[in-house]
């Protein structure tokens, strides 16, 4: 089975991050703190408890070789976590912003880090020596509406991001005194801080979960249509690749390989797409048990699903506890799926991943064995 | 300049509308020869939804009703329309039960049932999120 672990740690997790030896899961249960658990004795125990934030906490980032959590929150405040002995310190970075900061996530240097808001701008913060404070960049009025996803090219310097006005941009993020000439690559050597290098206008829809392949060479990033975009040669003259699925639509993407994207969303079930040899990308298969195959039945029963709600048979009566996994539809996870992190890297492949979603669950997926997948690895 | 682009606009639509009186009579000759899913086909086929000309959408409507109103075997349509058509056919047959009339929604909902059973809550999403290219 994919699904090696499943970890019920909540109601609800709006996002989730891992230490970096991946012994420590951080996770928001869907309130104003940031809960740490550890691997205790074959048992997840809670160690830690993050509160500094007001409201809901919507992203956590968990830097790789730094160990620092980066957290933003609807209260439009960031904190940098630094652990210093058994205590973790937070540090105030003021983004400047007047709505929510919606996703958060630490470029590949880890010497910044990016915010998409609700207040239509993107920050790019950076530590300062001389002042001992971290500080907000804005790159503003370049989107339309709400900034739902950011993404680091492996660059540091490319910054890819998706809103709610349905497009997908990328930025040059160089700043003076931060960046050094040699981290920048020949298609970017002349962009300033903030300056738009393409603007994707493929969905007519809101745009949500943006990555990057391994390489930088793809991107790819899913609209509320139930469609998926992959983009080559991001720069003037864009690639793109349009692949519309028969499933309710994603909110997030994870590249596996340079040919292999994982998309999780409202079907609650990890989906497989891949790149032929030709470089078609494609559906391939969802990765928990239900098949791909139709059947007519599976929408009946989501139908009249529906219909139970509407006539006040409300799920919520039931234990999250005595849910046994996989019982809804045969699938893992019960509700939207709205994270998806690597784990454990053996070069530029991602064998291993978690989801997390609103059924306060944080699955681990293998793609070891998996049949079809492991072509594309 | 924008008296000259108004022009081009109704010059465009009424291109469209002679395009579409053109498939019109051609779907009325493909009902007589008893080939309903061609006639279908031809009637989707060339739908302007980029336009913002509502005369073309109805027009282009009425056509797709002809079209659509005659298919009797369902399951038989389907097994000769080709994906390609799915996500515009779902936005007409939404059009259809938007008329509020009872044998053209009865008609609809009988295809939406099996359409959906081919091409997923996803076809059905892909009419309903789009706001920009409406039939």
């Amino acid at each position: 089975m994919a699904a090696v672990a499943v970890h019920q740690f909540a109601q609800c997790i709006t996002c989730h991050a891992w230490s970096p030896d991946q012994s420590m899961v951080a996770f928001c249960p869907n309130n104003n703190e940031v809960h740490i658990y550890k691997l205790l004795e074959d048992k997840w125990e809670k160690v830690h408890v993050l509160q500094k934030h007001d409201q809901i906490v919507t992203g956590i980032d968990w830097s790789g070789r730094s160990n620092r959590i980066v957290t933003v929150s609807h209260d439009r405040n960031s904190y940098v976590w630094n652990q210093e002995g058994a205590e973790w310190v937070p540090t105030l970075v003021i983004l400047r912003l007047n709505r929510a900061a919606l996703c958060v996530q630490w470029s590949p240097r880890e010497n910044k880090f990016a915010v998409g808001s609700g207040a239509k701008t993107v920050c790019i913060c950076y530590y300062e020596q001389e002042n001992n404070w971290w500080v907000s960049k804005l790159i503003r009025k370049k989107h339309d509406s709400s900034v739902t996803s950011v993404a680091w090219h492996p660059n540091n310097i490319l910054l890819a991001t998706t809103s709610t006005d349905g497009k997908c941009r990328v930025f040059s993020t160089f700043i003076k005194g931060v960046d050094t000439r040699e981290s920048k690559t020949s298609s970017s050597s002349d962009s300033k801080f903030g300056e738009q290098i393409v603007q994707l206008d493929l969905s007519f829809s809101w745009a949500f979960g943006v990555k990057w392949s391994p390489s930088g060479n793809t991107l790819a990033y899913v609209g509320h249509n139930s469609m998926i975009y992959f983009v080559d040669d991001v720069g003037p003259s864009p690639l793109a690749q349009n692949v519309a699925f028969r499933n309710l639509p994603l909110r997030d993407v994870l590249f596996v390989s340079e040919k292999m994207v994982i998309g999780v969303g409202f079907d609650c079930n990890p989906m497989v797409f891949a790149a032929d040899d030709s470089g078609i990308w494609s559906f391939i298969r969802f990765l928990g048990e239900r098949k791909a195959s139709s059947s007519s039945s599976k929408y009946g029963s989501q139908f009249s699903e529906a219909f139970g709600k509407l006539y006040g048979q409300s799920k919520h009566g039931l234990s999250n506890d005595t849910v046994e996994p996989s019982r809804a539809h045969g699938v893992v996870h019960e509700n939207c799926i709205n994270c998806i992190v690597p784990l454990r890297k053996e070069g530029p492949r991602t064998k291993r991943f978690s989801t997390s979603g609103l059924d306060g669950k944080v699955v681990i997926w293998d793609l070891e064995n998996q049949e079809v997948v492991s072509d594309y690895l | 300049m924008a008296g000259v682009e108004k022009f081009v606009e109704a010059d465009n639509a009424e291109a469209i509308i002679t395009r579409i009186e053109h498939k019109s009579r051609k779907i009325e000759s493909l009902l007589k020869q008893n080939k309903p899913v061609e006639a279908l086909k031809t009637a989707l086929e060339g739908s302007p939804p980029m336009t913002r000309d509502e005369r073309c959408k109805s027009a282009n409507w009425i056509v797709v009703h002809r079209a659509l109103m005659a298919i009797k075997d369902v399951d038989g349509m389907f097994s000769s329309l080709d994906p390609e058509y799915y996500d515009i056919l779902m936005k007409y047959l939404y059009r259809g039960l938007s008329t509020g009339d009872r044998p053209t929604c009865d008609q609809c909902l009988r295809i939406h049932e099996k359409l959906t059973e081919r091409a997923g809550l996803g076809c059905i999403l892909r009419s309903l999120a789009d706001t920009v290219n409406t039939v």
